[in-house]
């Protein structure tokens, strides 16, 4: 049927379909800046357009009704690739991150200033408040409306988005505008999404309704002959063999332990067949007509099940080794029907007895450390599964191009993507090509290959071009969880709360497969415990495998549910010593010149050695947020119902694998003196191509602007371990550093010659010119000789940074609840984060990379968990019933401050920023709900009922 | 998915192709069309698009306030015509992009356990206007107790109405898990103190049971008595709603929870005149 409107001021006449939304007709017409992030539940708001005026949800508009109405969208603002007042004030004000909700957000904000110019925090809050966003913690958007709404009045009104750091450098340490942003503002082609042609094949799942059970036989007989179908995949005619899906470098401390579709699923989402079509409608309709047979299984539900000695077995197939042989008394000799396990080294795993992996270490005499305790306690943490959530769910387009399989991904390791689909495809390297496109957040979810094996293998095998998303309720059940970790903490201390002994024992839950299943468990300890100072310690971790949803990595990697552990055990500790929280964190944190000797055993795989820290900005912070916090006068009185507490932690995290990681950089000095970075770092909305075309305009003595970076594609730029464990702006960075340097060392070198001085004698000087005590040249000049006959050839740089040097980023949490003592419900009045990131390369993005984490914590830490019921069926596949927070769960008073002490190995002193912002927001609530009321809430997320129950009164 | 979309002019049009069983009503879509853009729903076939033929009027004239079916949350959210405590429901519905879509006519329509409206317009004893066909085709408007309406259902809504004298106070209550959280538990409270006493008490809510209705049994509990305090009202009532565990709660959490905001709004109802 026809449909006549007016679209960004233009009449338009589209056919459409009846049931066509509104979103699917402006999407198919070339209008991607309306996202789809939860699959018409209308719980996002990614696909918000102004209909007559007012921001609605296009997901549930049917295009029939917008019949003679006025419809615009984001790129009605940005017409001659132009940007509206609310999009530069958004730039502006750093809320630029992934950019996958900046469409909607820019429309949101339009519309509240149309109707209020001057609105205040309620207004912004309510005009936000249908647009899920999980980068950027939505506070710096209360800037943005605030800048606009200004400069719609007074056009020059500027303000400083952040603190500026670094006096003697023009660009690090300022705040610029982020490289893709204005791009992402606009709304225009960024994402996989947006690459899909006309042509492409869809691929859609038939996913396991059970949690474990044989697939007897899957009959495709009926389906293969249906309209459109390309091809149909099972476990009959899939690659065989195992592999992980986790992105981690090789040889990886996961067990190669997944068939692309396995004999057995072992949850419900797994993998039970993919079918390949010309259309979305027909792979469904083939979907459908496939017939299952299954064997179900009990299935393992809890960590407590997984230990029995008679639960049922999650992995029975063959155990085999790489190097090095079985752990002693294990089994290895499989049922001879399950899919085999390959081990790259041991584990200390046991799989037969759901043993995935284990490791277990300390240091000194825990006996004796007891022994000399006035007081032992000792107490159980839970941190229940979360899921990571990035708005834009896990995606891949897949293609041939001459021969060789092009891979556009959403994906945080492009390196790791192409390893190991050339290894599941069994193809060398050179025939794969990685273009990491930009990321609709990836927040650890994306470090896995979860899409790509299955796309790239149909492509390869059909050659159509395929493109595969996840919906929203797949990524909830099959993409990557937070694991699910009990946690016991025994601490002995003397009377003046010394500690004097630290255990540690972990249990976590991997799930069906083991991506991870030892680093991040490990993460919760290594990234805890060295931030106490005892010389008697240990931690035991075992993971385990079960019937639930896969756990991967999540921002934070571990450490959330260690510190959350440990903090509030150190908290409980000091309740019962009757010492003040915050004075026995002092008495036994580490600081400036300490010797940490737990990092002897957490090496991380490797053997650890102990460090001597250099400067500690631990005090400074502690002492900001007692100021702020007049932690020593009488909190706050109650009010009514609410009561209010305050609690306080110190968290840390690493900036990258040490020893074990590797990151690499190219630059090209282009003609016209302009630089092209060709940077193998991963950025998923985080600013690292910003970090990268800082380092380069900085050493160049360039600005912003003289600076293009192409980053993540295996093709056309050098390797990169990708974006996880705090690595990019360390190791990503300093590789850019690196190539920078080397690049200017050439132009140097070059100028010598053409100018006929030393190179002792030149300086390169802003901007892009080099000076000598009797002549310059132009960084122009210098790339016009590159090309030309004579003189020197095309000067390229190369960087490349492996170190074995850790860089701990530390920070300090402090949070000021408010309990309903009848509802049990936590409000979080104020919420301040103290943090190190060594230089603040870019203070503005780095606060709200702050923010944003902070944000993802207050989530589960208050809200989210992903259920199941009694058969390991997930119960809440959606927005609308797993609760992220929205902009009305922001703290009233959200404070994030740069407390930075420089790194002598980081770029410009630089660290880590964002990992290490999830690892106080539940220890810090738990010890605020306690002060408030006097309950320890030991489980997370802190739900008010838990609260209740904690409190004796449910 | 949708297989046919009609946009009928008249409501005679309107009610006759709504006779038809494969037909469904559709104004804002914001509840009908959950799961469309992917056929996650199923199939919907024909669906009759009302939203623009009935009145999205709100106003209050000679005591009677009147709510067109077509008007949408935010609009009754914005109308200072109406009680705050109508005006407060519709804003507990916390999503504006939704509330920017969302009518009065599918609020009742769709009639949900979580309902935001339902509730606090059961207790102001809310009428419904409604359009039947007649023998002859033709549109016939009817009335009826909006609770009434609710248990039977029968045509298409037109308007809500209800009177708002003076010394009638009423309330509305939410609980959710976040601010943009589908209800565990809504009240809606009505009554007038006449010496001291509450009388003529009418309390409704939604999150145990079905749907969102009237609940006598804790009416009879207050009705005729001093206006109890929160303690007594939550220890008198929390044992008597009957609630399921699900991943909102268990149904422990949930009586609680909604013998609090009954509490609450009976403390903190305000006059309908106001």
């Amino acid at each position: 049927m026809k449909v006549n409107f007016e679209l960004n001021g233009r009449s338009v006449s589209w056919n459409v379909e009846p049931g066509t939304t509104l979103l699917d007709a402006l999407r198919a017409k070339g209008i991607v800046s309306v996202r789809n992030g939860c699959d018409g539940e209308g719980s996002c708001g990614l696909c918000a357009v102004l209909l007559e005026g007012r921001q609605v949800n296009s997901c549930q508009i049917l295009a029939p009704q917008v019949e003679g109405k006025k419809v615009y969208t984001v790129d009605f603002y940005s017409k001659d690739r132009k940007l509206s007042v609310v999009q530069q004030a958004l730039i502006d004000a750093a809320c630029v991150q992934c950019g996958y909700c900046t469409p909607a957000v820019t429309l949101a904000l339009h519309e509240l200033l149309e109707r209020s110019p001057d609105p205040d925090g309620d207004e912004v809050r309510d005009a936000l408040s249908g647009t899920l966003c999980r980068c950027t913690g939505y506070e710096q958007f209360f800037n943005a409306a605030r800048i606009a709404s200004k400069r719609l009045k007074e056009p020059a009104y500027a303000e400083a988005a952040a603190p500026e750091f670094a006096p003697e450098l023009r660009h690090v340490g300022k705040n610029r505008e982020k490289v893709d942003a204005a791009a992402l503002a606009r709304g225009e082609r960024a994402y996989v999404e947006d690459r899909v042609p006309s042509d492409a094949c869809h691929l859609l799942l038939l996913q396991s309704p059970h949690a474990h059970a044989w697939v007897k036989k899957v009959d495709v007989s009926k389906a293969e002959k249906m309209p459109g179908v390309v091809a149909i995949v099972t476990k009959d005619n899939c690659p065989d063999l195992v592999y992980t899906t986790a992105g981690q470098g090789f040889p990886e401390p996961s067990p190669h332990d997944q068939r692309m579709f396995p004999r057995k699923v072992r949850h419900v989402g797994d993998r039970v067949a993919a079918v390949l079509a010309e259309s979305p409608e027909e792979a469904r309709a083939a979907l459908a007509a496939i017939e299952v047979e299954y064997e179900v299984l009990p299935p393992v539900l809890s960590i407590a099940e997984a230990k029995k000695n008679d639960a049922p077995v999650v992995h029975h197939g063959k155990v085999s080794y790489v190097v090095g042989d079985p752990p002693e008394g294990t089994s290895t000799e499989g049922d001879g029907r399950d899919d085999p396990i390959l081990y790259q080294f041991p584990l200390h795993a046991d799989p037969h007895r759901n043993l995935a992996a284990s490791v277990a270490d300390g240091i000194g005499d825990l006996d004796k450390g007891f022994a000399e305790a006035d007081l032992v306690i000792e107490r159980t943490y839970k941190g229940n599964r979360v899921q990571c959530t990035p708005m834009e769910p896990h995606v891949v387009l897949t293609r041939m191009d001459g021969g060789r399989l092009v891979i556009h991904a959403s994906t945080q390791v492009p390196w790791h993507v192409r390893r190991i689909v050339s290894r599941v495809i069994g193809i060398p390297e050179h025939k794969v090509r990685v273009i990491k496109e930009r990321v609709g957040g990836g927040f650890g979810a994306k470090q896995d290959i979860v899409v790509e094996d299955l796309a790239g293998w149909l492509s390869w095998t059909t050659g159509r071009t395929v493109f595969f998303r996840y919906d929203r309720a797949q990524e909830f059940a099959a993409s990557r969880t937070r694991h699910l970790m009990e946690i016991t903490v025994k601490l002995g201390a003397k009377k003046d709360g010394t500690l004097t002994a630290i255990l540690m024992k972990l249990d976590a839950d991997t799930g069906p497969y083991g991506q991870h299943c030892l680093t991040v468990p490990m993460n919760a300890i290594s990234k805890s415990l060295p931030l106490l100072l005892c010389d008697n310690a240990r931690f035991e971790v075992k993971s385990y495998y079960t019937n639930l949803a896969p756990a991967g990595a999540y921002q934070g990697y571990g450490a959330p549910k260690g510190s959350f552990a440990l903090q509030t055990a150190l908290a409980e500790l000091a309740a019962e010593l009757k010492i003040d929280q915050l004075d026995l964190i002092e008495k036994n944190r580490v600081r400036s010149g300490s010797r940490i000797e737990i990092l002897r055993s957490l090496g991380e795989g490797r053997p650890g050695a102990a460090v001597t820290l250099g400067e500690c900005g631990l005090g400074e912070m502690i002492a900001r947020g007692r100021k702020a916090f007049a932690w020593d006068a009488p909190k706050p009185a109650a009010d009514g119902d609410w009561k209010i507490g305050r609690g306080a932690v110190i968290i840390q995290q690493g900036s990258g694998l040490p020893g074990l990681d590797a990151a690499n950089a190219e630059i090209r000095l282009l003609q016209g003196g302009s630089l092209l970075m060709l940077s193998g770092g991963a950025d998923l909305g985080t600013g690292l191509d910003t970090v990268t075309a800082k380092a380069a305009a900085e050493i160049m003595g360039l600005d912003m602007e003289d600076v293009s970076v192409v980053s993540g594609d295996t093709d056309t730029t050098p390797f990169d371990k990708g974006a996880y464990a705090s690595s990019g702006t360390f190791f990503s960075g300093n590789a850019a550093v690196k190539a920078a340097e080397d690049l200017r060392r050439k132009c140097l070198e070059a100028a010598s010659v053409m100018l006929g001085e030393s190179v002792a004698d030149l300086a390169l000087v802003h901007r892009g010119v080099i000076k000598g005590k009797k002549g310059q040249v132009t960084l122009a000049e210098i790339a016009h000789q590159g090309v030309q006959g004579e003189g020197h050839s095309e000067l390229t740089g190369f960087g490349s940074f492996k170190t074995e040097h850790a860089a701990f980023p530390y920070g300090a949490h402090f949070v000021e609840a408010a309990v309903n003592v009848r509802t049990g419900e936590v409000k979080l009045r104020r919420y301040h984060a103290y943090q190190d990131c060594g230089t603040p390369i870019n203070p503005a993005l780095a606060m709200g990379q702050i923010y944003g984490g902070v944000m993802k914590a207050v989530g589960h830490s208050l809200y989210e968990e992903l259920l199941f019921d009694e058969k390991g069926k997930p119960l809440n596949l959606g927005f609308l019933d797993y609760k992220i927070p929205s902009i009305y769960e922001v703290p009233e008073d959200f404070h994030v401050e740069l407390v930075p002490v420089a790194d002598e190995v980081g770029p410009f002193g630089g660290k880590s920023v964002s990992e290490i912002s999830l690892n106080g927001t539940a220890p810090a609530v738990a010890i605020a709900i306690h002060d408030a009321v006097g309950a320890w809430c030991r489980e997370w997320p802190f739900t008010p009922e838990r609260v209740l129950r904690a409190m004796g009164k449910l | 998915m949708v297989s046919e979309y009609l946009k009928p002019k008249t409501l005679d049009e309107a009610l006759s192709a709504l006779a038809d069983a494969a037909s469904v009503a559709l104004a804002g879509g914001t509840w009908l069309l959950v799961g469309e853009e992917h056929g996650i729903r199923p199939d919907l076939g024909r669906v009759v698009d009302v939203g623009e033929l009935v009145s999205a009027l709100v106003e209050r004239k000679d005591g009677i306030a009147r709510i067109g079916a077509g008007a949408t949350f935010q609009a009754i959210a914005d109308s200072p015509s109406l009680p705050d405590s109508v005006r407060r429901a519709a804003l507990s519905m916390a999503n504006r992009n939704t509330r920017n879509r969302a009518t009065l006519g599918g609020n009742l329509g769709a009639d949900k356990s979580c309902a935001s409206l339902v509730p606090v317009l059961l207790a102001l004893d809310a009428s419904v206007e409604y359009a039947v066909r007649s023998a002859d085709g033709k549109a016939v408007t009817k009335t009826a107790p909006l609770a009434a309406w609710l248990d039977a259902k029968e045509g298409l809504v037109l308007a809500v109405a209800f009177a708002t004298p003076p010394g009638l106070k009423s309330a509305s209550g939410r609980a959710s898990r976040t601010a943009c959280d589908v209800a565990t538990a809504t009240v809606g409270v009505a009554y007038r103190l006449e010496g001291g006493a509450v009388m003529a008490l009418k309390i409704a809510m939604g999150g145990f049971g079905p749907h969102a209705r009237r609940m006598p049994k804790l009416e009879a509990l207050f009705e005729g008595k001093a206006l109890p305090s929160k303690a007594e009202v939550e220890k008198a009532v929390e044992p008597l709603l009957g609630a399921i565990s699900d991943q909102r709660g268990s149904a422990d959490y949930k009586r609680r929870r909604g013998a609090v905001i009954l509490a609450d709004a009976l403390a903190g109802a305000t006059e309908v005149t106001a």
